[in-house]
């Protein structure tokens, strides 16, 4: 069997929710969520900066959790709730307030690193709506900025913290 | 008030007579929505109809021949639709920097280098393709460390244009010599020497390089991933023989440059080919292993130096021996044949010095623009040595650096970046524009707690030990000519909207910000109130490559000017509305007002609306070259505090503080995120940033980023940023640039500050765990 043969076998159909929206595809099952997120449904907001997860741009939340999408495959999405930078503003045009903390401290330089940061926060806060400095490191250490954006990033994450009830 | 002396062609902007509104205020940069919402486009998230896939072919030998090239397989495999190589390109070039190089070269001299490109309809047909193209390489002994390079004679060459700029740098010694060196060594009390070495480094932007190209049959249009859209414009239509009309290129977005984007590179004119070959877009983007081997790395540098001094700490002579392995590249703007000696030459006063800097090409990767390019491995060794010299004569490492304080620089510009003279022998000095790196280093230093270094020892706990470094740095600002030249222009239309165009790209400095401010201050209106036309060679006059803390120096002054200038002609329609002169006009928020009597306004809008709708009001402004003197430069100084951990060897950071002469700051806020990505860049210089290569083979060991190891937040201490406001006369609002060089000083104040908790000297970067340990135990069989 070739290799053109056996990747066109390899075709699965996905049901899974994006951004609240269910969203049902056929992919090949070969594609990262990362890929699909990007190529298939155009959300390039998720940046990849390396594929092989060690830069954390292309960080989602699944299911509550933030991951790596360069390293999940699209099918073991299937079934879960994604939430990408595109769904982080709580409605059209009012920005979350994590958003609005990172342009207010300057967290962010060029950009590139900023969705899948907000992501890493976002996902800390959930489960931890009053980290301390500390925490927040270790939520991002897996999310490169090579800008320096760090320090502002923290006092950011500490100041939304502090608003929330 | 300081007399202006803004560097611009023709007429000189009137003073603003009034105090600040938008200059100095910490306004959020103008694209935080669009990239904290992921609605900012980069090149590589473009997706234009009926887009190609493309894919590069990279030799994985440091040194070899081609001696068979057969790309017929992947022509035929469906959904390929072009290859190329040198067999279909002969005599192409594309440029590398401004140098033109052969596109596909018979020769390899880099583990990397391209040997064919494809255009395929998804990406995974491309790669197959790739793998179907059959190539047989004739592998040579690669040249890799300098010194044992510069051992033997260079090996003959395969091909002509096999190393570019080779005639002009490679094994050529530069020097910069004044007074005479025996005579200072011979007043000397105390003479201290040693030898610094400094490692391959790496940008690590997080967005590598894409682009994507759409030839059109006409005009080629690329959204590449750069530092400048003029300069890659040019080559762009030199390359591929199109006039430059017909080439636009555009980068809205960029993911990091940190100098490895300074102009565009061969996958953007790959795509280009392609795209002109097949018709159709294609885009192209690296992956992260790619960007390690065929991105311009950081020269890694040996320096050995000679210091003398007289008891009183007064410096007689400084003797250095620079070697700076250049890789497989260089040309002009990207190889700095005297920038190492030229920072030991002016940092400090010295009546005598003989220095020396020697570049060897070798089969490593290129080199080119680098944050803090040669500067930071030449201040690493001269502020390493000056705490050497400090000890040596019992003197305070600050006392020390400001007792040998200067307020002239020894040679001009002109001799730090023009290779035309092997030998520069130039007494002549020339004073700053302004300098305030005294208050620098006092600021620095008081805030870390300067006087607990001597006191630090004691507080030793357990396994971990204490201790206070510090640095200093200057990098000179700007030139204003080719291929820097900049231009802006301001248009005010009937609407009322305020039109700043500038051929530059917001490399996440917050360049649009800083220009809609200074447009927005001579104006007289709100920074948001000037919409910016950036990043783009349509509708933008020529501008300047962002890189060198190049931006606000070269293109400030010409924003001025043409704020100013549209100003002036809003104010002659404005006069007769206020039955007044043009020129007894002033305006500021929003307001234009008679200036002896402020109440007597009038909106500015309002008076836009006499602005003929056919014809807007322009300004135009034109940066003019540097002069010969006075000499412009930034300065600064950081302090580090840190604990090593005698049993682990590892350096953990406490603190930085950072304190900077930049002239003033348009920014603050935009300023000071500068100085933290500085002191990032710099800490993972000083502790665990390192290009490695295999002994035997050549190759690139580190191609990951778990192998190249930058910081990460757990590394990155609290640091503390300062700025001191200085008057530079020649600088839109004295304002210098911010970006590049905040890394400059950390690595030695980092390594002082290690030398100072455990009595051992680091010469030798990145100073890890292994060194540390290593170096312990050698001082403890020491005794």
């Amino acid at each position: 069997m070739t290799e053109d043969e056996n990747s066109s076998k390899c075709r699965k159909q996905i049901f899974l929710t994006v951004n609240g929206k269910n969203v049902k595809a056929e992919i090949d099952c070969r594609m990262t969520l990362a890929e699909f997120l990007r190529e298939e449904l155009g959300l390039t907001g998720t940046k990849v900066g390396c594929n092989r997860a060690e830069c954390g741009s292309c960080t989602v939340i699944m299911d509550g959790k933030p991951v790596y999408s360069c390293t999940v495959l699209a099918v073991e999405a299937g079934g879960r709730k994604i939430l990408t930078i595109e769904g982080l503003m709580e409605e059209e045009g009012k920005l979350h307030p994590l958003q609005e903390a990172f342009i207010e401290e300057d967290a962010l330089q060029c950009g590139y690193c900023t969705p899948g940061m907000l992501m890493s926060v976002k996902a800390l806060l959930d489960r931890n709506p009053h980290p301390t400095a500390d925490d927040i490191k270790n939520a991002i250490d897996g999310n490169f900025c090579r800008c320096g954006s760090y320090p502002n990033i923290i006092k950011a994450a500490i100041e939304v913290s502090e608003k929330m009830a | 008030m300081v007399e202006s002396k803004l560097l611009v062609k023709g007429t000189l902007p009137p003073p603003l007579e009034r105090e600040f509104t938008v200059i100095g205020k910490p306004l959020n940069r103008r694209d935080g929505v669009e990239k904290v919402t992921g609605r900012a486009k980069y090149s590589g998230d473009l997706k234009l109809p009926n887009m190609l896939y493309g894919m590069i072919l990279r030799c994985p030998y440091p040194r070899a021949k081609i001696v068979k090239l057969d790309t017929r397989k992947a022509e035929i495999l469906p959904g390929v639709k072009a290859v190329i190589s040198k067999e279909n390109t002969k005599g192409w070039r594309t440029y590398w920097y401004k140098v033109p190089q052969l596109a596909f070269p018979e020769c390899v001299t880099y583990e990397g280098q391209e040997v064919a490109a494809v255009a395929a309809e998804d990406i995974d047909i491309a790669r197959k393709a790739l793998g179907l193209i059959d190539v047989e390489y004739e592998v040579l002994t690669p040249m890799l460390d300098a010194e044992e390079t510069l051992k033997n004679l260079p090996p003959p060459r395969c091909a002509d244009e096999e190393y570019p700029g080779s005639e002009i740098f490679d094994r050529k010694t530069y020097v910069i010599k004044r007074g005479d060196i025996e005579k200072g060594f011979k007043e000397a009390d105390v003479i201290v020497e040693d030898t610094y070495t400094t490692q391959v480094s790496h940008h690590g932007t997080i967005q590598t390089r894409a682009c994507v190209a759409d030839w059109d049959g006409k005009d080629l249009t690329v959204w590449d991933a750069i530092q400048g859209v003029w300069n890659s414009k040019e080559t762009f239509a030199q390359s591929l023989g199109l006039p430059p009309e017909n080439v636009r290129v555009i980068v809205k977005y960029l993911g990091g440059g940190f100098g490895s984007k300074a102009w565009s590179q061969r996958i953007s004119y790959y795509a280009a080919k392609l795209s002109m070959l097949t018709g159709r877009p294609v885009r192209i983007e690296r992956t992260r292993w790619e960007e390690f081997l065929a991105h311009t790395r950081r020269w890694d540098c040996k320096m050995y130096l000679k210091m003398g001094a007289k008891r009183d700490g007064t410096l007689t002579a400084i003797y250095q021996k620079a070697l700076v392995n250049i890789g497989a590249a260089a040309l002009e703007e990207n190889y700095y044949c005297v920038q190492i000696i030229w920072h030991t030459s002016n940092l400090h006063a010295c009546p005598n010095v003989y220095l020396e800097q020697i570049g060897v090409y070798t089969n490593r990767q290129m080199t080119g623009p680098t944050r803090s390019p040669l500067n930071m491995p030449a201040i690493f060794a001269l502020e390493s040595h000056m705490d050497r010299m400090a000890e040596a004569l019992g003197m305070d490492p600050l006392e020390f650096r400001l007792k040998n304080y200067t307020n002239y620089c020894c040679i001009g510009t002109d001799a730090a970046i023009l290779p035309d003279a092997a030998v520069s022998d130039n007494e002549i000095r020339i004073p700053y524009s302004s300098k305030n790196l005294d208050e620098c280093m006092k600021l620095a230093t008081q805030a870390i707690g300067w006087e607990r270094r001597k006191s630090l020892k004691n507080e030793a706990q357990g396994t971990k030990r204490r201790g206070i470094g510090m640095a200093s740095y200057l990098v000179f600002q700007g030139v204003g000519f080719r291929p820097y030249t900049a231009y802006a222009d301001v248009d005010i239309h009937h609407d009322g909207t305020i039109a700043l165009h500038i051929g530059v790209v917001d490399i996440g400095g917050g360049q649009q910000t800083i220009f809609a401010m200074i447009a927005a201050e001579e104006l007289g209106v709100h920074a948001d109130e000037i919409s910016v036309i950036f990043g783009d060679t349509k509708d933008t006059p020529y501008g300047p490559s962002c890189h060198g803390s190049r931006a606000t120096p070269e293109l400030g002054p010409a924003v001025l000017q043409a704020a100013a200038e549209a100003r002036e002609q809003l104010f002659e329609l404005a006069a007769p509305m206020l039955d007044a002169e043009g020129e007894e006009l002033q305006s500021k928020y929003g307001q234009i007002y008679v200036k002896s009597a402020p109440s007597r306004s009038i909106h500015f809008k309002a008076v836009c609306f006499k602005v003929n709708p056919e014809k807007p009001i322009r300004g135009s402004g034109s940066r003019a070259p540097n002069p010969n003197s006075p000499m412009f430069s930034t300065f600064g100084a950081q302090a580090a505090e840190v604990e090593v951990d005698i049993e682990t060897g590892q350096v953990d950071i406490l603190r930085v503080t950072a304190a900077n002469d930049f002239g003033r700051a348009i920014n603050p806020k935009l300023c000071i995120s500068q100085i933290y990505g500085g002191v990032e860049f710099g800490i993972g210089f000083a502790l665990s940033e390192e290009g490695l290569y295999d002994p035997k083979t050549g190759k690139l060991l580190t191609r990951n980023l778990h192998q190249y190891r930058m910081p990460t937040s757990l590394d990155i201490p609290q640091i503390d940023a300062f700025l001191t406001e200085a008057e530079d006369p020649y600088f839109a609002y004295s304002a210098k640039g911010a970006g590049e060089n905040t890394n400059a000083p950390t690595p030695a104040a980092i390594r002082n500050a290690i030398y100072n908790a455990i009595g051992i000297w680091f010469n030798d970067l990145p100073i890890t765990p292994d060194k540390v340990i290593q170096a312990i135990r050698e001082k403890k069989k020491g005794g």
